[in-house]
């Protein structure tokens, strides 16, 4: 019975480098479409997806050229866009599931920067322009004008972002050191603007955040009124 | 997109390096005091010069905070105006480099000199953005060269002095990303907050906080001793006056006297001892009356 040589061995004995050669110059063209779609991408999202996609469609087309600089230059780029797509697409899952549940303002937590205080320490004056907004994250803080101590959790400022004066309305004072988590009001329009899903869902959570004060300070006020009806002489 | 559309976007994303920003001066706030204006107008183009529209505009929402308010005649109204605009175009190296520039071309090109200025090391990496003067200060630190002073010359008379001093000049562009500026913003925000407070809780001494700003000057020693006596005062008597701590009646004489026990001393040994007299007098006097 005759013998045939292994697949391996004809693969060899052909001349292939023409092949690769033509296989490089359709990947590049077809790589190109890629880059002109990635850079017609108005918002975040859909461009990490694109540069993901053009990252693979790269590599691939490096790889019959032995082209291993851009192979490796794409597989950081490559990395580098996926971690940042897996952050904004958790971003918009965060700020949605905080709409539907608790209102908490955790998940700006990634893009904050730590910050240590100590006691006797004023974070911000009643009337300054209001920057940013912050996560107290240990300590005990006081707003000195009411006279009430911020619990460990507590956000701060995330209304002054969209108010149109824009000014603190009380004095934070740091009453025991303690850490806490800041971003500035630009950082949050950065994201904004970057994403339109999750300033929808911001807008939500913010609204719902102002709506959710002023039922508590609707019923502090019926509070009062009780009292003050309870208190008053009933008629003989 | 048109011509003119696509030239104003490139000049927008160049602005930085091309010094193109809004040149448009904010307007005055309404319902100034009289004999306000000049003064308010003063301080804004004070601070155009210094910083730009942006910052000037800062000084008139800083300001709109006393239009009007009880307490603020038109006299102290000038004088918060009159010192927020010194203070807020505080003396950095980059604030030296421009005076510097602005003398030479004031006078044609015909004064050309040459100034040394003596600053400590990191006076002068903290008028750097903050990103870029962090390492270079836990360097400093690290090598102990943090306080070592160096004589920097601020020169005119030369081709290469005046080139460097544009180009210190131009760094004005990140000033507000630096660790002075964040210091020098708490600074006048504390200021005006005790201001507010003074309205509040012991009017009479306004007048006197307000004047405290002229403590707080200049660079160097004379800045860094004048800003230490300044927060001595204001934590050992006007702070606990108003937070009901101390039963202290007259806050402006006592200002008054503690300001003239302040020497050129480090340590102020002198300044110290005097807000403890006066301390221990109104607490003594506090406890006087509730006995009696």
């Amino acid at each position: 019975m005759p013998r045939f040589p292994p697949f391996g061995f004809w693969l060899a004995s052909m001349d292939t480098s023409h092949l690769a050669e033509h296989a490089g110059t359709a990947g590049a063209l077809f790589a190109s479409v890629f880059v002109v779609a990635t850079t017609t991408m108005r918002t975040m999202i859909p461009l990490r997806v694109f540069g993901i996609l053009t990252n693979l469609v790269l590599i691939t087309t490096a790889i019959p050229s032995h082209n291993y600089l851009v192979i490796l230059v794409q597989t950081v780029v490559l990395v580098l866009n996926s971690y940042r797509l897996h952050q904004m697409l958790q971003l918009v899952r965060d700020v949605k599931k905080s709409v539907n549940s608790d209102l908490s303002m955790e998940w700006l937590k990634p893009f904050m920067t730590e910050r240590r205080c100590e006691a006797g320490e004023v974070l911000f004056y009643k009337d300054e322009k209001a920057e940013d907004m912050l996560y107290i994250v240990s300590g005990r803080f006081k707003l000195v004008e009411s006279g009430i101590e911020l619990p460990v959790g507590a956000i701060v400022g995330e209304l002054g972002m969209l108010s149109p004066s824009n000014v603190r309305t009380q004095t934070l004072e740091c009453v025991e050191a303690g850490l806490i988590l800041s971003v500035s009001y630009s950082k949050v329009e950065e994201l904004y603007v970057q994403n339109p899903a999750f300033g929808f869902y911001f807008l939500r959570l913010s609204s719902a955040r102002l709506f959710q004060n002023i039922g508590t300070l609707e019923q502090r006020l019926a509070e009062q009124t009780a009292a003050v009806s309870a208190a008053a002489p009933k008629p003989a | 997109m048109s011509d003119d559309g696509l030239l104003s976007s490139l000049r927008y994303l160049f602005a930085d390096f091309l010094d193109e920003q809004d040149n448009t001066p904010p307007s005055l706030p309404d319902g100034l005091p009289d004999g306000a204006s000049s003064v308010v107008s003063d301080g804004i183009h004070l601070l155009m010069d210094y910083q730009g529209a942006a910052y000037a505009k800062l000084y008139v929402e800083r300001l709109q905070r006393f239009v009007g308010r009880q307490g603020v005649d038109a006299a102290t109204f000038r004088e918060i105006a009159r010192l927020m605009g010194n203070r807020m175009a505080y003396e950095d190296a980059i604030r030296i480099a421009q005076l510097k520039l602005a003398e030479f071309r004031d006078s044609d090109g015909q004064v050309r000199s040459t100034d040394v200025k003596k600053f400590r090391f990191d006076e002068l990496v903290d008028a750097l953005p903050a990103v870029a003067a962090d390492p270079v200060l836990m360097v400093l630190d690290k090598l102990g060269w943090a306080h070592r002073r160096v004589s920097i010359p601020f020169s005119t008379a030369s081709r290469w002095g005046l080139r460097r001093l544009k180009i210190e000049a131009w760094l004005r562009r990140w000033r507000l990303f630096s660790i002075r500026y964040s210091e020098e913003r708490a600074w006048v925000e504390r200021w005006l907050h005790m201001i507010g407070r003074s309205l509040e809780k012991q009017p009479s001494a306004t007048s006197a906080i307000v004047e405290t700003a002229t403590m707080v000057e200049g660079y160097g020693d004379r800045y860094r001793q004048g800003l230490a006596d300044w927060h001595a005062i204001i934590n050992g008597l006007a702070k606990p006056t108003f937070d009901g701590a101390l039963p202290l009646q007259d806050l402006a004489g006592a200002v008054a006297e503690a300001r003239a026990a302040a020497r050129p001393d480090p340590r102020q040994v002198a300044l110290k001892r005097a807000i403890a007299e006066i301390r221990a007098r109104a607490l003594g006097a506090g406890a006087s009356a509730a006995a009696g």
